[in-house]
């Protein structure tokens, strides 16, 4: 299993960055419902972070709902895990695109040329 | 004015057939502090040795401050400062009788800013050199160098084994030295976390040989960590531009020299769903050193 990057130097606590990789991973369906998670310990040695960080991610995902029920030390992608990541990425994208659009508004740009700048932005991307 | 205090030119030094220095070049401007870094073995120490003057090189050119590091060597070493990794002065004693031995070499010894730096780090002359704890021995170490305000002050792994209380210490008198813009500090170092914080430049070498070298906040900002997707089991070498660190079926984790023309390399190879984020320079030490070895 790979998470989106995780590092030190993006903006962030490195547990956030694990529980936003995780749900992207839900989301798109990589991680199937029922599919079991590496243990706590095998995640950590794998990005190279404390057992705690990956703990706390894990919390975060169970009180979200997306994973559930550790087995033993096991915790599973719940069988509601993807439409709630979508829900919470949705919830996400909305909050951030509000931002921009409320700096995109200070900085005197119109609605029609706010848009235009999305679409200018996902063409530049890959 | 020359505007780099130290400017080294196809610098080469080998002991025996194992390990060979360069052909090295460097450019350390004034004003600034310098990290040098890389593994163990690399050639840290033989360079600032060289600079120094200890040991000769086999060939290149070292100028420091425009100087002729062969012919005016004595004018450049009575302008630079030194602190090693050995820190012998119990042959002192005491604290006091190392100032005066070292204060006799120095016509431009400065013992006001001395009596400040004794305060800063909390040494006293009576202090018995023996029995000084390892930090201590180390803020001893900077002083005899500092104390005739030196142009040039060149520091070998100077907070190996120090508390972070110590390094932060040195760290604010080493950005003291650097105030008015006219000293320069050259420094090789394992600390990474602590250089990208407080060095303006950084060089690293590996197996003698330069493989980056500039501004630290351009050096870290031109890498990116990416996480990208290539279509139906592509391969992907290393290159100039992207060193792989993991994969897994078609999901790639991998370096991105930004600046090397990486994302032109992806977009060629029809990456998707590409995300980036920054690195520290530790972990873009750990990638680029690694990746020379052969992952």
């Amino acid at each position: 299993m790979l998470l989106g990057p995780i590092s030190a130097a993006a903006p962030g606590a490195l547990y956030q960055q694990i529980v936003d990789g995780l749900k992207r991973e839900v989301s798109e369906g990589r991680l199937k419902p029922g599919t079991v998670l590496p243990s706590a310990r095998e995640l950590a040695e794998d990005l190279l972070v404390s057992v705690i960080t990956v703990k706390r991610a894990y919390e975060e995902l169970e009180k979200a709902g997306i994973i559930n029920g550790r087995q033993g030390a096991r915790a599973l992608v719940a069988e509601q895990g993807p439409d709630r990541s979508r829900k919470a990425k949705l919830t996400s994208a909305r909050d951030l695109l509000k931002r921009g659009l409320q700096e995109a508004a200070e900085a005197g740009l119109t609605q029609e040329q706010a848009l235009q700048l999305i679409k200018l932005i996902q063409e530049e991307e890959l | 004015m020359n505007t780099n205090a130290i400017e080294i030119r196809g610098l080469k030094k080998s002991y025996g057939p194992g390990f060979q220095l360069g052909p090295l070049d460097l450019d350390v401007p004034r004003g600034a502090i310098y990290g040098l870094i890389g593994p163990n073995g690399a050639g840290k120490t033989t360079a600032l040795d060289l600079v120094l003057g200890l040991g000769k090189n086999d060939a290149g050119e070292i100028r420091v401050f425009g100087l002729d590091h062969g012919r005016e060597g004595v004018a450049i070493k009575r302008r630079t400062g030194y602190v090693g990794p050995e820190l012998n002065f119990s042959a002192w004693n005491r604290v006091g009788r190392a100032l005066r031995f070292v204060r006799g070499f120095y016509p431009d010894w400065d013992d006001a800013y001395c009596a400040e730096l004794m305060k800063a780090f909390q040494l006293s002359p009576g202090d018995r050199i023996a029995t000084l704890s390892f930090g201590a021995k180390t803020k001893l170490s900077l002083l005899l160098a500092l104390a005739h305000r030196p142009e040039l002050l060149i520091l070998d792994e100077p907070t190996t084994g120090l508390d972070a209380v110590s390094k932060q210490q040195i760290f604010g008198e080493l950005l003291k030295v650097v105030e008015s813009g006219e000293r320069t500090v050259l420094i090789s170092s394992h600390g990474l976390s602590d250089l990208e914080r407080f060095a303006d430049h950084v060089a690293l070498i590996k197996n003698g040989r330069l493989m980056l070298q500039g501004r630290m906040d351009e050096v870290v900002e031109r890498f990116r960590l990416a996480d990208f997707f290539l279509p139906n089991g592509r391969g992907l070498p290393n290159g100039a531009a992207l060193t792989v660190l993991k994969h897994e079926g078609d999901r790639w984790q991998a370096v991105l020299d930004m600046q090397a023309g990486a994302t032109e390399r992806l977009r060629g190879l029809e990456a998707q769903q590409l995300a980036l984020a920054p690195l520290t320079l530790e972990d873009l030490f750990v990638a680029l050193v690694r990746e020379k070895e052969g992952v």
